[in-house]
């Protein structure tokens, strides 16, 4: 299949023929500098306020992240993420606290994480057996249970009153803090970023676009998915205790149904498994409600201003229109818009050098395909991004799907990161045979249907 | 204890209406809707909206509060789930989370998030006793209501337009093929989910007492997650399976209330017997009691 083919084959042709000159190199290392320092600079710049908002922006990345890793790469649907930021953030809390150990922040923190990993895992063990739709249920029942038992034992989390969670020695500032939350995003990314390179990663990738195609190259299914959420659980349970300790006061009621299904937003918006993407929608679904207020005073030069409550009673509206975008028309997200500008500062070229090669092309390649899908057209559906939102529920239903798994954009999160072209011209050739005997059967079963009926 | 059994009896009414609306959409598109508990949220509001404010009779804020639900219901179908008609099944999913979102939103917004009270269709003061717990009226009404439609929508599967949702969620190019317009069939679906989403919202906002913004989803009504189980329980393609799986969760909730809650003091102990509910059934029947298959 498409999978295997690639793996012996040359890397295609294309990449080879980029080069970017020595200046254009130049010019890449410096804007991905620019962009660094300036995300460096914002809490040297701006007052104590907007210091505190950037460690929230910074927490929003963590948690974005935790559930790409989980949706994004494993294909595994979580709408009960409160239930792992919440015991990171609890966990964390107690720790520190009188009633716990009273250890050290830098103790409770790698194990409020440990502990999220841990709940994750067991959440996992029930994926195993449940799939698809009854998971997003169970998910989300989960998280309910959560946020109403869980975060209400009094011993562990105060009850209703919630628990005390002072800063670090160090760190006390609003200024240091946000440090503090920047290097550990900084940290994630890294992983996160070594994780989709590894052999691992494209394991995750795998399971999720075919567990049985998967399981017969040798991929240990179980294993992965578990790796899956344990990952994601730790994610979300350091995340959970940066925003404990961001706070300084954690309560049952900042882990409810709302925020997680914002969390689950954000990270589709910024389009799942697109890292840049989900940093971007993280940050920006976090920082939406003072932003607005930002730019509304901009704009009207200060003559008017609307107050906090407002505009953050229409954050919520604002995510779930752009959800139902992405979701509709661009599945993408904003990693899809981002794309040009990564492929550039990884030293490719601005314009997508297949999409150009493809117009030139299109007559001959899309031949094929024209005769059996006459309806859409081929230009456009070669050059679109990969459809990782779709994918995230194809993996048991339709094998078929499973075909296009390598394509463009993508190519990092891919089974296989080498074989960027070369699984498009698998999905060529293959596609005519599997959409006749589909379209045969189809209208086989049509016409039985309706002799039966007259 | 006898008395939390008959309260989660009626509450187990409750799930059983809204899970009758998710095993409709299940059976017509093959589609969990996360929505339907806010069909039922937007129903309260806009008979809140016509009885209180805009002073007519009850009977017809009702009435015109049901139409209205069904117009975002049929309005939700052609901007949500039209495009995605042949998209994977999850990203539906999260298409009616996203829906079930901006009706949220937008309820805070126009509605802030204040609660309030619903004056229920029937007087409240005359209450009958049933082993020695206080049923309204309102209760009475919503069983007879849920009964009604338990044995309408029975029937109106056997008629040729409820067969024609059945063949449009197994083949929908064969249906093509017969001459039976797949949109069309996608709107009665979503428009009657929309009505009896409504009709539950309807119906419980005055025996929950107060309601809210995402009553019906989230606290205090809490409804979605329990239909679900119901759903789940029953079998996600069978309507009977609905009533039973309801009146089993709330009988659930009941009795772990009783047992955990009060005996023991466990926070949240109907969400906890709930999830164990849901969990068990899952992992040993996946089909439910009375369902064909497995979604």
């Amino acid at each position: 299949m498409a999978v295997t083919a690639s793996r012996t084959q040359e890397p295609p042709a294309v990449q080879a023929e980029f080069r970017a000159s020595p200046s254009g190199l130049v010019a890449r290392a410096v804007v991905a500098t620019l962009l660094v320092a300036i995300v460096f600079t914002i809490p040297l710049i701006t007052d104590t306020v907007w210091d505190d908002r950037v460690s929230l922006a910074a927490i929003f990345v963590i948690i974005g992240l935790s559930i790409n890793v989980l949706t994004g790469y494993a294909g595994q649907i979580s709408l009960g993420h409160q239930a792992f930021v919440g015991i990171g953030a609890f966990m964390s809390a107690y720790m520190v606290g009188t009633d716990g150990p009273g250890a050290s922040f830098f103790v409770a923190l790698p194990v409020a994480g440990l502990t999220g990993a841990a709940l994750a895992l067991c959440l996992g063990l029930v994926a195993l057996r449940i799939r698809g739709l009854y998971l997003a249920l169970i998910t989300l029942a989960f998280g309910l249970v959560a946020q109403e038992t869980i975060f209400n034992i009094r011993s562990f989390t105060g009850g209703g009153a919630g628990a005390e969670a002072p800063r670090p020695t160090g760190f006390v500032s609003n200024q240091a803090y946000a440090y503090l939350c920047l290097l550990f995003v900084g940290l994630f990314l890294l992983i996160d970023w070594r994780l989709a390179k590894s052999k691992a990663g494209r394991a995750i990738v795998a399971v999720r676009n075919n567990e049985r195609v998967a399981a017969t190259l040798g991929i240990n299914v179980m294993a992965y998915k578990l790796f899956a959420f344990a990952l994601s659980g730790f994610f979300a349970g350091v995340a959970g205790s940066l925003f404990a300790h961001q706070t300084k006061f954690v309560q049952a009621q900042n882990f409810d149904f709302t925020t997680t299904l914002l969390w689950v937003l954000m990270t589709v918006v910024g389009g799942l498994g697109s890292r840049a993407g989900v940093v971007v929608g993280s940050a920006f679904f976090a920082l939406f409600q003072y932003l607005g207020d930002l730019l509304v005073k901009i704009f009207t030069f200060g003559q008017v201003h609307i107050d906090k409550i407002t505009i953050a009673e229409y954050a919520p509206l604002v995510g779930a229109v752009l959800l139902l975008l992405t979701v509709t028309r661009y599945p993408g997200g904003i990693g899809q818009q981002l794309l040009p500008i990564r492929r550039w500062l990884s030293g490719g070229p601005f314009v997508d050098p297949k999409h150009r090669r493809k117009k030139r092309g299109a007559g001959a390649a899309g031949a094929a395909i024209a005769q059996e899908a006459p309806l859409e057209p081929v230009g456009e559906r070669e050059a679109e991004p990969t459809e990782v939102l779709e994918r995230v529920g194809a993996s048991s239903e339709e094998p078929a799907a499973a075909v296009d798994a390598a394509n463009d954009g993508q190519a990092d999160t891919a089974v296989d990161a080498a074989n960027d072209g070369q699984a498009e011209t698998a999905v060529t050739t293959q596609m005519p045979a599997v959409t006749v005997a589909a379209e045969e059967k189809t209208v086989r079963r049509g016409l039985r249907a309706f002799r039966r009926k007259g | 204890m006898l008395k939390d059994v008959v309260y989660g009896l009626f509450a187990g009414a409750t799930y059983g209406m809204l899970a009758v609306g998710l095993v409709l959409v299940y059976k017509g598109t093959r589609v969990f809707n996360f929505a339907q508990g806010e069909f039922g949220t937007l129903g309260a509001f806009f008979v809140f909206w016509l009885f209180d404010q805009v002073h007519l009779p009850y009977g017809v804020a009702a009435i015109l509060a049901v139409a209205l639900v069904v117009v975002v219901g049929l309005v939700m179908e052609r901007i949500v789930i039209r495009p995605l008609l042949t998209a994977p099944r999850v990203t539906v999913l999260v298409a009616t989370v996203g829906a079930a979102l901006v009706m949220i939103s937008l309820e805070i917004i126009i509605g802030k998030a204040v609660p309030r009270t619903l004056a229920p269709a029937l007087v409240t003061k005359n209450l009958i006793e049933i082993f020695g717990v206080a049923i309204s009226y309102q209760q009475l009404l919503l069983v007879g209501v849920l009964l009604a439609i338990g044995v309408g929508l029975v029937v109106f599967f056997r008629t040729d337009r409820g067969l024609a949702i059945l063949a449009t969620s197994q083949d929908s190019y064969a249906t093509r093929v017969v001459g039976i317009s797949v949109p069309a069939t996608s709107r009665l679906i979503w428009g009657s989910a929309a009505f009896l989403g409504g009709l539950a919202g309807i119906l419980q906002a005055p025996v929950v007492g107060v309601f809210g913004p995402a009553f019906m989803t989230a606290l205090p009504g809490a409804a979605l997650i329990p239909a679900f189980t119901a759903a789940v329980i029953g079998g996600m393609d069978s309507l009977v399976g609905a009533f039973v799986g309801g009146e089993i969760v709330g009988l659930a909730q009941g009795l772990g209330f009783h047992f955990l809650g009060l005996n023991h003091g466990v926070p949240g102990a109907q969400d906890l017997t709930v999830f164990v509910a849901l969990l068990i059934v899952l992992l040993a029947r996946p089909q439910g009691l009375f369902g064909k298959e497995v979604a």
